[in-house]
């Protein structure tokens, strides 16, 4: 009788270390956020008026890059089919976008954990969910950049390991620079 | 020529990551500091009514405390239990504090 001998769901497992790293990656971003003191200071400001100002494009930047991202992964994969021929770009302006994406995102972020810390107080709502989805952000990021650079996971694991990433831009821009805009004003330079 | 571009960037990328994460740690305020009224509001109001309580998302502070809050206990107690937007701070400063930071808006922001 022969007995059959099974790794349990190898594809599967093998998407533990991007998740293990993008899980320590968000939890070192939001340890740090915690146990930092904020120092309340403002960042240079480029040419925008002030500091919030430059964060709230900065991150509508971030969005549109993440748009971009996503529609050209949706062409390359083909989930839709415009334009009917694919570009021998798009890949590279793919990878161009999502970088450009992340770099925009530093300075952001650095003046989010630095001057402001994380909230944790649940009671303020907008805060704190922003400061959630911040540590998921570079959490997702780190899964994402290596799910990419491995061949051997399961087929969804980039879609979905891509579309976390973007959800939680969605919800940083919609904690942050919306709401910036909605209160302060628009397009409020 | 894309591809190169790119891959410079993603370079640039990774060493703006590590950038960021020593500028992180090199710019860690000395605790010891926060005592002061100053430190006290650079940590915590600063965010919403300015570096220089010039105002922002909050209303403006510097020079016009004293005649809108005459009585300083009143001013302490809009830190100390919130009012509106404006969050309570009395799980975050202790009445040392709250005093240190409202005397400093009352005294050493700049009036214009």
């Amino acid at each position: 009788m022969a007995v059959q001998t099974s790794a349990p769901g190898p594809a599967v497992s093998r998407l533990a270390g991007p998740a293990l790293v993008g899980a320590a990656v968000a939890l070192a971003v939001g340890v740090y956020g915690n146990v930092h003191d904020p120092t309340g200071e403002a960042l240079f400001t480029l040419f925008f008026t002030a500091t919030l100002n430059m964060k709230a494009w900065l991150a509508t930047i971030v969005l549109l890059l993440a748009g971009f991202q996503l529609l050209s992964a949706a062409r390359l994969y083909g989930k839709v089919h415009i334009p009917r021929q694919v570009p021998p770009w798009l890949g590279q302006a793919h990878r161009l976008s999502g970088t450009l994406a992340f770099l925009v995102s530093l300075p952001v972020a650095y003046h989010c954990l630095w001057s402001l810390g994380f909230e944790s107080d649940p009671d303020q709502t907008r805060r704190f969910v922003h400061s959630i989805a911040g540590c998921f952000f570079y959490g997702a990021f780190a899964s994402k950049v290596l799910v990419v650079r491995s061949r051997s996971l399961p087929g969804w694991a980039l879609p979905a390991a891509g579309g976390a990433l973007f959800t939680s831009v969605v919800v940083l821009w919609l904690s942050s620079a919306l709401w910036f805009f909605d209160t302060v004003g628009f397009p409020e330079f | 020529m894309l591809k190169r571009i790119v891959d410079v960037l993603q370079i640039v990328a990774l060493v703006s990551a590590l950038v960021f994460v020593v500028l992180l740690f090199a710019n860690e305020p000395d605790a010891a500091r926060a005592s002061s009224g100053k430190e006290i509001f650079t940590a915590n109001c600063a965010r919403c009514h300015g570096p220089e309580g010039e105002g922002g998302v909050g209303p403006r502070l510097a020079g016009t405390v004293v005649a809108e809050y005459p009585d300083i206990e009143d001013q302490e107690a809009i830190v100390r239990d919130g009012r509106g937007s404006m969050p309570s701070f009395r799980d975050r400063l202790t009445p040392e504090q709250i005093s240190a930071v409202v005397a400093y808006t009352r005294e050493d922001l700049p009036s214009s």
